[in-house]
């Protein structure tokens, strides 16, 4: 039973007043987070020492010990260890460390955003403070983003400098010293002039008019190359063609050129240094990468209310899923293997990489095999599904924000 | 902002409303439990009033529910004259609190903590870390991560954390758990200044004789349900309370009175008599005892009133209560 005993009769203290106009302009109501409070949010997850050094371990530190290791050796000894940077180590650190490292880090820093408010009592204080939910989750994406994008950015700037400005001097083409950025006369004309180590190092495809390399090509260790004098051989336009004992200067010639020719395209996506643009694409391509980690993780944190879980979740889904499910077509689940994100980005990747989980490492090419290996996707869908991952997690978080009992 | 300025500042930030809390059927449950149960409390304005009972009888509960940390099932509430959950912010704004155990962010400072928590309010609340430290006690310690404080320490930050929106309203949440006897006394002189500057305190506790010191007015809290409630002197008025008698022969004043209506309240004590009276008996009964000794030739030295503690009051209340269910 509840009862009220004459508690009423007593009232005493300030009589009510309005609200003061200090009150009047406070809106805190309003869902935007102030600029305070996305600072101070910030210098909560700066002062994480132990996540901060994991983070710049893994984006600075080991590339730095990976470019740093290789510029000491080659120093050391040039002749038996090739320069640090270049166009093959960037692809290599990027696709194969950076982007998918990249993702795993943020993914950390966001469930740590997501969740530190709930398990170390914080977020009581802050809910008492009558501040929308809303703007106290919002406040965490620019200050955790402002981390990771740092961190990203500040490890893929040593990543090109040191790319850039330790590349090799000549281009390796399939194994052959070649210039770099030649035009396809100018190609062929090079072609032409080392026509045997064209003809034994460059892919050969057939095609019109070249039925074969052309026999007793020297290419070294008394190997030569093509059939032997005498031989029949298939056509590729049909038939046989008997390979002849001997082939003219000119008709090497003539063949290495056309080989090269059949190369160019695939030879035009490999540089001695990463083009300008294409750092540029890349970067923005990881930053995006890193960002739906952390969006993600934070989301996913928020909603279940604690670090560890989400953090295997979404380590699972980077390593284990993602691979999987961008080769593997299972024809009733394709648009859900679609729908995964990893998938999504890289469809979106910039051209002249190859693609990630592949291995790392050139090779995929840009359009090239790695990139025949997806499941088809349009760059429209990408896009869509990567969107879709940013908003869906975003207001899934909030909402759990929203609801929960603190 | 100096203590003196808070102080000066107080009134002009009052809300609408007669009352500090005002809840009208408010219920909480949880599955099958009841955990605050059609719950009708006023808290009158400036001053301390004490939300009592046993553990698990719902108080945190209410004050989760009062803050919007948990969603109430029925009934209505006013903070400071302003409806909550609707007007939450408006009314939150000049509300500061600390709902159990003060927890922080143990790899920051207290001072890092405060910021954090002066960012989600309004931007003079920054000007009031600074103040609010030093009123508590830590300033001293303000640059130390709170993983290194103590548990007093961080209920001191928790009641730093409540100054920092200059509030009207304090809902304090067992705020004398882990302090030492200085630190209660610290604590216990900090309410008085604040309800002295015209701010409202509501604390939660069941260490009766610390509300009993600290506080104005009570309300009774017993599984979920508000049982009594007002002023602390108004509630013991009414309650029983004892006599005590030094007097010559003891033994033939106690045969004295045991023909009398006060016969079964009679103890001896070490000067004379102690005799219990129950909830209700009027002063007058005091002159009458007084006249029944004198009357039979005893000598009275001495007649002294002594009213029922405010735990004695409450184990007498909630000790019938329980009698009644088990009824």
């Amino acid at each position: 039973m509840t009862t009220i005993s004459d508690v009423g009769a007593a009232a005493p203290g300030p009589a009510p007043a309005s609200a003061p106009a200090a009150t009047r302009g406070d809106h805190r109501g309003s869902w935007i987070p102030t600029w305070s409070m996305v600072t101070t949010r910030f210098m909560e997850l700066r002062k994480r020492r132990g996540l901060m050094i994991a983070l710049a371990a893994v984006n600075i530190g080991i590339p730095v010990v990976f470019l740093g290791v290789r510029l000491i050796t080659h120093a050391v000894d040039p002749a038996s260890y090739g320069p640090a940077g270049g166009y093959d180590i960037f692809t290599t650190l990027v696709v194969g460390f950076m982007y998918i490292f990249g993702f795993i880090v943020a993914a950390v820093v966001g469930a740590t955003a997501g969740s530190v408010d709930l398990t170390e009592g914080m977020f009581r204080h802050l809910v008492i403070t009558g501040r929308s939910r809303m703007a106290l989750y919002l406040a965490r994406i620019p200050a955790g983003l402002a981390i990771v994008i740092a961190m990203v950015a500040v490890g893929y700037t040593i990543v090109c400098a040191v790319c850039v400005f330790a590349a090799p001097t000549q281009l390796n083409y399939d194994g052959v010293n070649v210039p770099e950025g030649l035009s396809r006369p100018a190609l062929d004309t090079w072609a032409a002039q080392h026509a045997d180590k064209v003809i034994c190092n460059f892919n050969f495809n057939g095609g019109p008019g070249l039925n074969g390399p052309p026999p007793s090509v020297p290419c070294g260790n008394g190997q030569t190359t093509g059939p032997p004098p005498g031989a029949i051989i298939k056509s590729t336009q049909g038939g046989t063609v008997t390979v002849p004992a001997h082939e003219s200067q000119a008709q090497i010639r003539s063949f290495a050129v056309a080989v090269a020719n059949q190369d160019y395209t695939d030879y035009r996506a490999n540089f001695l240094v990463p083009p300008t643009s294409l750092m540029v694409d890349v970067g923005l391509w990881i930053t995006l990468e890193a960002t739906i980690g952390f969006i993600v993780g934070l989301g996913l944190a928020s909603l279940i209310g604690q670090r560890i879980v989400p953090i295997i979740l979404l380590v699972v889904l980077e390593l284990i899923l993602t691979p999987l499910f961008s080769r593997h077509v299972v024809s009733h689940l394709l648009n859900l293997e679609r729908g995964i994100v990893g998938v999504a980005m890289v469809h979106i990747e910039p051209g002249n990489l190859p693609t990630p989980f592949n291995g790392g490492g050139p090779g995929g090419g840009g359009g090239g095999l790695g990139r025949s290996l997806l499941i088809p996707e349009s760059t429209l869908v990408s896009a869509l599904v990567i969107a879709g991952w940013l908003v869906f997690w975003t207001a899934i978080g909030a909402w759990r924000m929203m609801t929960r009992d603190a | 902002m100096s203590t003196a300025t808070l102080a000066s500042a107080s009134p002009a930030l009052a809300g609408d409303g007669q009352w500090a809390v005002e809840t009208h059927g408010l219920t909480k449950r949880f599955g099958e439990n009841v955990a605050v149960n059609d719950v009708e409390l006023l808290v009158p304005r400036g001053c301390a009033f004490g939300y009592l009972g046993p553990n698990g009888a719902g108080k945190t509960t209410l004050i989760r529910v009062l803050l919007g940390l948990t969603h109430a099932d029925a009934g209505t509430m006013f903070l400071l004259g302003h409806q909550v959950p609707r007007h939450r912010d408006v009314a939150l704004a000049r509300v500061g609190a600390i709902v159990d155990e003060p927890r922080f962010h143990g790899h920051l400072t207290g001072r890092q903590n405060l910021q954090i928590l002066a960012a989600a309010r309004e931007p003079a609340a920054k000007s009031r870390i600074e103040p609010g430290l030093e009123r508590v006690g830590i300033l001293h310690r303000a640059d130390d991560k709170v993983s290194k404080y103590s548990m007093g320490m961080r209920q001191r930050l928790g009641v730093a954390a409540c100054l920092l929106g200059d509030p009207q309203l304090l809902i304090l949440d067992e705020p004398m758990n882990g302090l030492d006897p200085g630190g209660m006394l610290d604590m216990r002189d900090m309410i008085q200044s604040l309800v002295a500057e015209g701010r409202t305190v509501v604390l939660s506790s069941h260490l009766l004789d610390e509300v009993e010191r600290t506080c104005d007015a009570v309300a009774i809290v017993d599984r979920g349900t508000v049982i009594r409630q007002g002023p602390i002197a108004q509630l013991l008025a009414g309650s029983s309370f004892e006599v005590q008698v030094e007097c010559a022969e003891p033994e033939r004043a106690a045969h004295l009175l045991e023909g009398t209506p006060f016969g079964s309240a009679v103890k001896a004590a070490p000067d004379g008599l102690a005799i219990s009276l129950p909830e209700g008996t009027e002063r007058d009964a005091i002159a009458q005892i007084n006249r029944l000794l004198v009357g039979g030739g005893i000598s009275v030295y001495r007649l002294q009133h002594i009213q029922a503690s405010l735990e004695q009051w409450f184990l007498s209340v909630t000790k019938r209560l329980g009698e009644e269910d088990g009824e």
